[in-house]
């Protein structure tokens, strides 16, 4: 299974290669642990209904996932919050982070609201995008109280994390998952194991061809 | 080999394939709480675990409690990022200061082995000069004792690890029992741009062996080093310390714990540790007590003891206890090259150089930095791209693009300042006790030593061909916070790693380095925990 993402935005770069392909290489252990994200998403258990709305248009945006098949990630992170897995730490002027969540989605909904007279989950994507991008460009300074900054990182450590743990992110990517009992035997540069597949477009370097939203 | 195995035969007694023992553990001698044990010791890491197995050896009856789990790697243990969220203390705490510092994932372990479980596994010496930066350069502090008081311990540990690494020529140089690993991609870049921009580095050093060690396997390079090793390759005292601590009679109480130190007002002396298993809380009586649970849980605790002898915290008479804590500033700058580098593969140590670790008298700042080869896996490296402020579409297209980048990270020495601090938060944890609050604040020398590490790092990479570099600031490791002193106005322990304030409490772990260098703490911590011990035994 692909991800819907066009050429142009580094789809089809690794054309053919599977991750899951390969996980009856990989340890009971492992196994577990990422073909379940692969199941049915777990129930939305944290977020109201409309804090779920809100944190769906959020991450579509963060993520670029704008049609299916999508990475569950409103799942993926709900689940994390309703079993309090967070990273072990908080800002000191930030709440614990389930409590950061619910403040700054309805914070995000409010802004769309004052500034659209809709919702956030309800404005055009490209209204969407201008709200997050306002937030994002006031770095150290306040957002509705709160430190924009770190708002973001709450935001975008939670989306990583979500997205970048599924197999369909990692075939986009050309990073084969888990290497356990396997391992590597082909180190160095230009160097692929039989079961990695080579960049069909090496020269698509993001940093020359930067533009676009986001 | 044999010098090693009747140190310690830890790696003999593992079994011969992936896994560990059940049969130590089975058999594992359990002391009753009213047995006064000889030493009673918080936290299994770095410091604890060699701890107790030096003493375990030398026939103390010894426990090591921790408070997370006593791991099977082969059932706890993924090779994935975000299945790996257990390896971290994940308990609630609150980052402040004027440059907050992350904690969990980034540099704290919980359960058996600590965080060097979750460690990169790079194990370098600190350098002499290290020992007395304050007399040559007026910043950090003297260290009560200098680098040829524990140049032994190195060297036992390294051989107990075992290190593999080139011939090193910084610092006291010194050479390695087990030859360098062959590197991968990103390692082949720095050493390629080190070559071309008049650099030296080299390969390791590496607590990975280089081929079989006892019954532990040769690494297969599978690069998941930082979420805990499956292979038994790369060392945690998981493996190298607490086999052989077990044979010898020691008890690790896992899942348990401590809560405060007991203290007998009438004889000013530590009785034992209290502490919460499965929900009952207990006291353990010991006729010593060590304390090693890194620099944020160990002023924590000591704080979290206050009584009336120590109304402001346990040691902490001159309000020493949670000062001075340092991290290293750990920018990481990548590259992009045509050429697929696929930095996931083979550990992400590989190659460093310590060229500026010392104080360069051309330049404004005092003291230097290292700089390593750091290999993100996905969900990282998408922190790293967003911190250039990328999202959406030019997120994907970025990411994309993973398998052409490779990416240095810089170790620099932040000094230790007295407002940078463990103290008690008013939130409490589930166990009803304060958590800790930790605020740190950059220092100007400081903030120099990050730009000058970019620039070396930008350099290094555009001399081997990057097309672009891009740099993403962060931070490593955790040191200080009850430091050795000379006297105790200045620290909360002696030269031997015995508190100023209660003659059987010792502190056996990071928080009592005075300064940090910029090399990765796990190798002293370890060499100073095998020295007091070794202290201990002789006092007997």
């Amino acid at each position: 299974m692909s991800l819907p993402l066009s050429p142009r935005d580094g789809g089809e770069r690794y054309p053919g290669f599977s991750s899951v392909d390969e996980s009856d290489h990989w340890d009971r252990a492992t196994q577990g642990a990422v073909l379940v994200r692969l199941g049915l998403p777990p129930d939305i258990r944290f977020f109201t209904a409309r804090e779920e709305a809100v944190a769906r248009a959020l991450f579509d945006q963060l993520l670029d996932q704008h049609s299916d098949p999508r990475v569950p990630v409103v799942n993926m992170v709900d689940s994390r919050l309703a079993e309090a897995e967070t990273d072990g730490w908080r800002y000191a002027d930030l709440p614990e982070d389930g409590q950061a969540w619910r403040e700054t989605l309805a914070a995000l909904d409010q802004d769309a609201t004052e500034r659209h007279g809709q919702g956030f989950p309800e404005v055009t994507l490209d209204q969407q995008a201008s709200l997050l991008r306002a937030v994002q460009d006031l770095g150290y300074a306040k957002w509705h109280g709160m430190t924009a900054a770190r708002v973001w990182s709450l935001w975008t450590r939670y989306a990583c994390t979500a997205f970048y743990s599924h197999p369909w992110a990692w075939d986009e990517i050309g990073f084969p998952g888990p290497a356990y009992p396997r391992g590597y035997k082909n180190l160095g540069l230009d160097r692929l194991e039989p079961f990695e597949v080579r960049d069909a477009r090496p020269a698509q370097d993001p940093a020359a061809n930067a533009g676009g939203d986001g | 080999m044999s010098a090693v195995r009747e140190r310690n035969s830890s790696a003999w007694l593992l079994p011969p394939r992936p896994g560990v023992d059940h049969g130590l553990r089975k058999d594992m001698r359990r002391f009753e709480d009213q047995d006064e044990v000889d030493i009673a010791i918080v936290g299994c890491g770095a410091g604890g675990s060699t701890m107790l197995q030096r003493l375990a050896r030398a026939g103390w009856t010894a426990v090591g409690f921790d408070a997370g789990p006593f791991w099977d790697p082969e059932r706890d243990w993924v090779s994935d990022e975000a299945g790996s969220h257990h390896l971290y203390w994940t308990e609630p705490r609150v980052i402040d200061g004027t440059d907050p510092v992350p904690l969990g994932s980034n540099n704290s372990g919980r359960g058996v082995g600590g965080s060097m479980v979750h460690f990169a596994g790079y194990t370098p010496r600190f350098h002499p000069s290290d020992f007395h930066t304050f007399t040559a350069d007026g910043v950090g502090a003297d260290w009560p004792i200098g680098y040829s008081d524990l140049r032994s311990f190195y060297e036992d540990i390294e051989e107990e690890l075992p290190v593999a690494g080139e011939a090193w020529p910084w610092g006291d140089p010194h050479k390695y029992t087990y030859r360098p690993h062959p590197v991968s991609g990103n390692g082949e870049i720095f050493l390629r741009g080190a070559f071309a921009s008049g650099i030296t580095a080299k390969v390791g050093p590496v607590a990975i062996a280089n081929g079989r060690f006892g019954n532990r396997p040769h690494c297969i390079y599978r690069g998941f080093c930082l979420q805990g090793c499956k292979v038994n390759a790369k060392a945690s005292p998981l493996i190298t310390h607490i086999p052989d601590a077990l044979a010898h009679g020691a008890e690790v109480r896992a899942d348990s714990m401590v809560t405060r130190i007991g203290f007998d007002e009438r004889t000013g002396k530590a009785t034992g540790v209290h502490y919460v298993r499965a929900g009952v809380e207990r006291f353990q009586r010991a006729r010593i007590v060590a304390v090693a649970g890194y620099s944020i849980e160990t002023p924590r605790l000591l704080l979290n003891s206050a009584n009336a002898r120590f109304p402001e915290g346990m040691c902490n008479d001159f309000d020493q206890v949670g000062r001075y804590l340092m991290v290293q500033g750990a920018p990481q700058t990548a590259g992009r090259f045509a050429a697929e580098v696929r930095m996931y593969k083979a550990p992400p140590p590989e190659v460093s150089t310590e060229q500026f670790y010392e104080t360069d008298p051309s330049k404004p700042y005092k003291r230097g930095f290292s700089i390593q080869t750091v290999s993100p896996l996905p969900i990282t490296w998408a922190e790293h791209v967003m911190a250039q402020g990328h999202w959406g579409a030019e997120l994907r297209r970025y990411m994309s693009d993973y398998p052409h980048w490779a990416c240095l990270g810089a170790l620099c020495e932040f000094l230790p300042l007295a407002e940078n601090r463990v103290s008690l938060s008013e939130e409490k944890d589930r166990h009803g006790l304060p958590v800790a609050k930790f605020s740190y604040s950059q220092c100007e020398n400081d903030q120099q030593l990050l730009k000058a590490a970019q620039s070396v790092m930008e350099r290094i990479l555009t001399a081997a061909g990057a097309e672009e570099t891009m740099t993403v600031k962060r931070y490593a490791h955790l040191v200080g916070g009850a430091r050795m002193a000379a006297d105790e106005h200045h620290g909360v322990v002696d030269s031997s790693c015995r508190s100023f304030a209660i003659p059987n409490l010792y502190i056996t772990d990071g928080s009592v380095l005075p300064t940090q260098g910029s090399a990765n703490p796990a190798l002293t911590i370890m060499a100073l925990a095998a020295r007091t011990a070794a202290i201990l035994v002789k006092g007997d």
